[in-house]
């Protein structure tokens, strides 16, 4: 079970984590007001549970929503960019080239644009994972799979479709750990867009609470991001070896 | 059929010598004809070349009109999506499905049709990897080391069955087992080892041709494989 074994990994890291953080406040005697008790984190969680799940519903949603974006996004440009014809050299070189920008950077000019709302950071979410998703399926779509193609290109019977089909199939394995990565890079996306201007989601949250020094806030909000980004990775790896093993039969 | 290799010269980019250096050669069909030499001498660079997998640097290939030539090799992967079965009936003819299941039935395949290919044994892959190339359309298969991971006995009643079956197609079979290419090849062209400036020459032995259900004298092949490996070490020919 990929779902209990991820969340299993995320609670033993978050466990030790906050372990680590109160004896280092037992050790060097820091106050509640630096480092809150377990018995505060537990009283904001119950106080401010159900806003911090809506929050953190609502990053969730867009994150999903722009990793499905540059998912279609990146496929759609990794089939031109396999092309040995000009748009595809023109598309490879545009890709390697801006994926070596550090993207983030341009965030601001994306709030300036768009606004404090929806559409500036689902627009985040999607460029931050977008480059590497593109790099992986250009690399993926334009290498020929030559024990399997061949009989196919010696018998005419080989087309661009056919091709595709070939190649995915047999990186199916590094699509899907792509495909998870960037996972991360989504939420990661849309959390520094919150950050930096939104008026929703946990980033948000977790900015007001830098704002009022609130540790045991921000302590929450990291445990709801934590549980979100397992579950929706540990979804996308099921429905990963799923369709392997419709595929393969096994 | 008939192909002759005209002044052709070919050396992989980026590396040394050439491996063929004006070199002429013809093969004239139908029959089952022997491509034999050491490790690195280019049985399987001229069977890309002839195939049109590339392209020579000099010379020219010439070909009769219309002829469909296939190369295929042992390394060859049927897709993984589909069963064995579904992928051998959609890559055959309508007309061809009788000669499929004669193909199957003849190495021993027929029940391993709803198998995935990563399923099989390396020689039951290698048995059906020339099977779909059988029921292709073609005048010439170019076949390199198909048969490398099937075991003698098999291997032997394979290469009588489709000399058999197929006495109009012309066969170039690539091995590396001498007393194979000797026995069943009506001729074997000899690839000679040790030319630095790239092969010039091939050499072509006349060989015992073997049918089902004859015997070659034991003495003649012994013979045989003694010229072939002269020819292929580089000594001088016959």
């Amino acid at each position: 079970m990929k779902i209990l074994e991820r969340l299993f990994q995320f609670f033993s890291i978050y466990i030790v984590a906050l372990g680590l953080l109160w004896a280092v406040k037992i050790v060097y005697g820091f106050s509640d007001y630096l480092i809150p008790s377990p018995l505060e984190v537990l009283q904001i969680a119950r106080e401010n549970g159900l806003l911090y799940v809506k929050a953190v519903l609502n990053t969730s949603a867009v994150a999903v929503a722009g990793h499905m974006i540059a998912i279609v996004l990146a496929t759609a440009v990794g089939l031109v960019g396999r092309l040995n014809s000009w748009p595809g050299s023109l598309t490879r070189i545009a890709a390697y080239n801006l994926q070596a920008y550090p993207i983030v950077a341009v965030a601001p000019i994306i709030f300036l644009f768009f606004g404090d709302g929806l559409s500036s950071r689902l627009l985040i979410a999607a460029i931050i994972c977008y480059f590497p998703l593109l790099l992986s399926f250009i690399g993926i779509f334009a290498e020929p799979v030559e024990e399997v193609e061949h009989f196919y290109r010696m018998t005419g019977r080989i087309n661009w479709r056919l091709e595709l089909a070939i190649r995915t199939f047999e990186n199916l394995d590094k699509i899907i750990t792509v495909i998870v990565g960037s996972g991360t890079l989504a939420m990661v996306g849309t959390i520094v867009a919150e950050f930096l201007a939104a008026s929703q989601g946990i980033g948000y949250v977790i900015r007001k609470a830098l704002y009022q020094s609130n540790l045991a806030k921000i302590l929450v909000a990291l445990f709801l991001i934590g549980l979100c980004s397992s579950l929706y990775l540990s979804l996308i790896e099921t429905i990963g070896k799923w369709i392997k093993a419709r595929l393969t039969g096994e | 059929m008939h192909i002759s290799c005209r002044h052709l010269s070919y050396s992989y980019p980026g590396t040394g010598p050439p491996v063929f250096n004006s070199l002429d050669w013809s093969l004239e069909g139908p029959g089952f004809f022997g491509l034999f030499g050491l490790s690195g001498t280019g049985k399987t660079t001229l069977a890309r070349l002839i195939s049109g997998e590339l392209s020579p640097n000099q010379g020219s290939i010439d070909k009769s009109r219309d002829i469909a030539i296939l190369y295929t090799h042992s390394a060859e992967r049927l897709p993984g999506w589909e069963t064995v079965g579904t992928h051998l009936r959609s890559v055959t003819k309508a007309s061809r499905a009788s000669l499929l299941e004669a193909l199957l039935r003849d190495y021993e395949m027929e029940d391993y049709l709803e198998c995935r290919f990563s399923g099989l044994s390396m020689g039951q892959k290698n048995r059906i990897n020339l099977a779909r190339y059988l029921v292709q359309d073609f005048d010439l298969l170019i076949a390199d080391e198909v048969l490398a991971n099937v075991d003698e006995p098999t291997r032997n009643q394979i290469l009588e069955r489709t000399k058999l079956l197929f006495p109009q197609k012309t066969f170039l079979y690539i091995s590396h087992n001498v007393l194979e290419v000797a026995r069943f090849s009506q001729a074997v062209y000899v690839l000679p080892h040790g030319h630095s400036t790239g092969i010039e020459n091939i050499c072509k032995i006349s060989c015992l041709d073997q049918q089902a259900g004859s015997e070659a004298h034991e003495e003649l092949i012994r013979e045989r494989v003694y010229t072939i490996l002269k020819a292929a070490s580089g000594s001088s020919g016959p």
